[in-house]
């Protein structure tokens, strides 16, 4: 046993990996990642024993992937973020009727607020849409625990079993008791046992199966109470957060009851409420508060003793009302005489992030102790004068990526002809941000290719453009690709590939050829596939070299049929910078055409430092610090004053960049 | 229970900083949970650690802090500890830098971010209260590491040796050490004294 920090999604990780887990198979998305990463990085380390893991081209290749080990009796763990689920629902949707052998636990992590998604979607949703269980931590030890647990009700009634970490979760750490080397546990009977009755699915069996599923979920709902281990994820606590044995040991009016990370917050609020109260010598009134761990199936008989004698219920969670339906039905369900107060009632917040802040206040008021509570008032706080005005910091393509060149050469080459600049999931999202103003829409993975097809069939007056980065291609971008040679849609695929799934965090995918197990295989050629698929007018170029970019989008662009541009070059991140470029101060006319062309964050305008050709105007400048030497400013400048940099300054650089306590 | 939050833009080495205190708690026997609020995985944004410790002995449930409850911010920049102001504790102190890093899109707007003008609006911010603001020297300072990326480790001591951390010199010694590879270890501790040294002749 080792004492370490980790991360939520890394002790998700140890804890499949303490379970025994065999296969673990993800596709990135924010904030899952981290834990296929740990995976690999423990059986690199040769401290994970028998463990297969891997990136899947998408969420669906990983969970079948998985569905298949786990018929042959090995534990699977399955990583994707909330939207992931969605690519994935085939399998799931059917796996929990051909259920599953050896443990099979999908992690979906949710993204309140949003911070990193394109949709506030609740996967607790998902779980009762599918009928599989759910279990919801509100910390990474609990996390740590419901894997573990999760497992074991994998087996115990074959079925799959999701357990949904929200971001604050999955990136919040805290120190955890690890063992030092796992091993993977083998296969229940040895490996797959033939039973076409039960493994191939038929209208017959699925009939018989979805009857299994509702015998078996009532009883998951009473092991929720019954089984010390279940029990333990939903606690119950009275007046002075003591934990309580059972809900009458308090007799109360008012109960809380929260989920996920919301249950941790409101134990913050209660405390910070009850010190607030005690320094004003205001009492408050006697409440139980139940953290519901285990949302789906729901624990009704747990929540009609919970709410025996209460008059209101409060229930704090993100996302969707999940908790306070089921309370609410439960009511109705069982005549029992309490209101309950949420997200459908307006009395929490209905989307968004919960936060201590915002559950003190709504618990102050619940309480009755607004007047009480409003005199207590310390020392002011710190405020910073009226008129201080903060920078923005929004997130930008960085300095050097070779995104930018791509994008400003596609609006080099189409000028004035109208065009629909259909974007996707990737860090070139950001595309769409002054100046380069290069993307008109953004959906879900894959679909710029597909959309791209819908213009194109009512617009034939415009050009239109798909991006699509690497990663995102083989995840979903070829199913589009196919269709648009199929139906013949006069469309350019403009490919930005920077050999890697640079968003979150630089991950392998099946253009790069790169494993998690080790050995590398051969790359599959994005232009063999399109080739494959028809694309007649198949053009590369290195996109920043602005030139020939521009040339080869211009001849994609104005072919008719489906056409594709493949920019290459890699993720700045991936690769050592050059030497910064420099601009002659001498001759720098300050007209300002490298910032608000292309909008390098490596270039900034000095209005105080005006130059002989500049006038009053004031001249650009090169910040060392962050260009990356990728010369796409030195074509941009009209007046040929941007220029590489000599070679003695590269060293300089490079040393600068170098080594320090790595951050 | 002590809280604490340490701000910055990306690449600052705030989430190294976060990892010492918590090892720093955690030697100390006291309960401890951080969190990152990281956005996308592009350089330049504002990145926010926080840091709960029960160093009472209390429970720590949720890992991030309510406003006006922070004992302690550590700010790599001047702007961002403008940003995370509504958390501090009206008892709670700021050690800030105080080098201005111009947002990334600075020359593509028309109202220049002024860094002087900043730390001024800070001080004026604590002008009742002018203990609980310390605004450190970072150029100067980590000229004298040869080190820029020593930043996070000089404001860690700083704070130390101002005593707004219930941990000693030591303590954080130990904790670099356990946290950073074996090779930084000496330019760390550098750092530490490169602080100290300042903090002795302030
Ligand atoms: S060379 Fe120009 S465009 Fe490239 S990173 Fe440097 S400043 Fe930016
Ligand atoms: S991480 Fe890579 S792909 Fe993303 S913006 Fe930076 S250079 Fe571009």
């Amino acid at each position: 046993m080792t004492k370490k920090l980790l991360m939520g999604n890394e002790a998700i990780a140890h804890a499949a990996l303490e379970a025994g887990v065999r296969v673990v198979a993800g596709y990135p998305g924010t904030p899952s990642s981290e834990i296929v990463e740990m995976v690999a990085k423990e059986r690199a380390a040769g401290r994970a024993e028998g463990v297969h893991v891997e990136w899947s081209t998408n969420e669906k290749a990983a969970l079948e992937l998985l569905g298949g080990a786990s018929y042959a009796g090995a534990r699977c763990l399955y990583t994707c973020k909330q939207m992931g689920l969605n690519v994935a629902s085939d399998p799931l949707m059917c796996l929990n009727y051909v259920g599953v052998k050896g443990g099979l636990v999908l992690i979906v992590a949710d993204d309140p607020g949003p911070i990193s998604s394109q949709t506030e979607q609740d996967t607790r949703r998902f779980g009762s849409f599918s009928k599989v269980p759910v279990l919801d931590p509100s910390t990474p030890d609990q996390a740590f625990a419901m894997v573990k647990a999760a497992f074991e009700l994998s087996e115990r009634y074959r079925t799959p079993v999701i357990v949904r970490p929200t971001t604050r979760v999955d990136h919040a750490s805290a120190f955890f008791d690890i063992a030092d080397r796992t091993r993977a546990r083998d296969l229940i009977d040895g490996g797959f046992v033939r039973d076409p009755s039960h493994w191939v699915i038929f209208p017959r069996r699925a009939y018989e199966a979805h009857g299994e599923i509702n015998e078996r979920l009532p009883q998951i709902a009473r092991d929720y109470a019954s089984d010390t281990v279940f029990a333990a994820f939903n606690p119950l606590y009275g007046p002075g957060l003591a934990p309580l044995s059972a809900p009458d040991a308090v007799a109360a009016q008012l109960g809380i009851v929260a989920g996920g990370i919301s249950a941790a917050y409101t134990l913050e609020a209660l405390r910070l409420v009850e010190a607030r109260a005690a320094a004003c010598g205001a009492k408050v009134p006697a409440y139980r508060f139940w953290q519901v761990g285990t949302p789906y199936p729901f624990p009704e008989d747990e929540a009609a003793r919970f709410a025996q004698g209460l008059e209101r219920v409060i229930v704090f969670e993100e996302l969707d009302s999940v908790l306070e339906d089921a309370l609410t039905l439960a009511a109705g369900r069982r005549h029992l005489a309490y209101d309950v107060l949420g997200k459908e009632s307006g009395d929490t917040r209905d989307r968004g992030e919960n936060d201590v802040d915002d559950i003190a206040a709504r618990l102050v008021r619940f309480f009755g102790l607004e007047e009480a509570l409003a005199a207590d008032d310390g020392v002011a706080p710190v405020a910073l004068p009226q008129d201080a005005q903060l920078p923005a910091r929004p997130p930008v393509l960085c300095p050097g990526c070779p995104h930018r060149g791509s994008f400003y050469a596609i609006k080099r080459a189409l000028g004035k002809t109208p065009a629909v600049l259909c974007g996707d999931i990737g860090c070139y999202t950001l595309g769409n941000a002054q100046p380069l103003d290069a993307v008109d829409t953004c959906l879900c993975m894959g679909a710029g290719i597909t959309q791209a097809q819908g213009f194109s069939v009512v617009e034939p007056g415009r050009k239109v453009i798909a991006y699509v980065g690497d990663s995102t291609f083989f995840a979903s971008g070829m199913t589009g690709i196919a269709n648009a040679a199929y139906n013949g849609h006069d469309i350019t695929v403009v490919v930005l590939d920077n050999a890697t799934t640079a968003m979150t965090g630089a991950q392998p995918h099946p253009g790069t050829g790169v494993t998690l197990m080790g050995p590398k295989n051969e790359p599959i050629s994005i232009e063999a596939v399109l080739a494959a698929c028809n694309f007649k007018k198949i053009v590369h170029a290195d996109p920043l070299d602005l030139d020939a970019a521009i040339a080869a989008a211009h001849e994609a662009i104005f072919y008719e049929g489906p056409s594709a541009v493949l920019f290459e070059s890699p993720c700045i991140q991936l690769v050592r910078p050059q030497a910064p470029v420099e601009i002659d101060h001498e001759l720098c006319t300050g007209c300002k055409r490298c910032i608000t062309e292309i909008g390098c964050p490596g270039i900034g305008f000095d209005p105080a430092a005006p130059g002989p050709k500049s006038g009053k105007r004031g001249t650009a400048f090169v910040d060392a610090s962050l260009c990356n030497g990728c010369g796409l400013c030195v074509d941009v400048c009209p007046f040929s004053v941007i220029v590489p940099a000599a070679e003695a300054a590269g060293a300089k650089s490079d040393a600068a960049k170098e080594g320090g306590a790595h951050a | 229970m002590l809280n604490i939050l340490i701000t910055g833009v990306g690449g600052q080495g705030t989430v190294l900083a976060a990892k010492v205190l918590a090892q720093a708690a955690q030697e100390r026997g006291w309960q401890v949970r951080t969190a990152e609020t990281i956005g996308m995985a592009q350089r330049g944004g504002s990145v926010v650690s926080h840091v709960r410790m029960g160093n009472d002995g209390e429970e720590v449930y949720a890992p991030l802090l309510a406003h006006a409850s922070a004992d302690l911010i550590i700010a790599f920049e001047p702007a961002e500890a403008a940003r995370v102001l509504p958390y501090l504790a009206p008892a709670g102190s700021l050690v800030t830098a105080r080098t201005a890093i111009q947002p990334v899109t600075a020359a593509l707007s028309t109202d220049p971010y002024e860094g002087a003008r900043m730390v001024a609006q800070l001080a004026e911010a604590f002008a009742d209260r002018p203990d609980q603001l310390t605004i450190i020297d970072d150029e100067r300072l980590l000229a004298a590491v040869g080190n820029r990326k020593a930043l996070n480790i000089v404001l860690l001591a700083s704070a130390v040796a101002r005593g707004y951390l219930p941990l000693s010199v030591d303590d954080l010694r130990r904790a670099v050490a356990a946290c950073v590879k074996p090779r930084f270890v000496e330019l760390n501790d550098h750092a530490i004294d490169v602080a100290l040294a300042a903090e002795r002749s302030a």
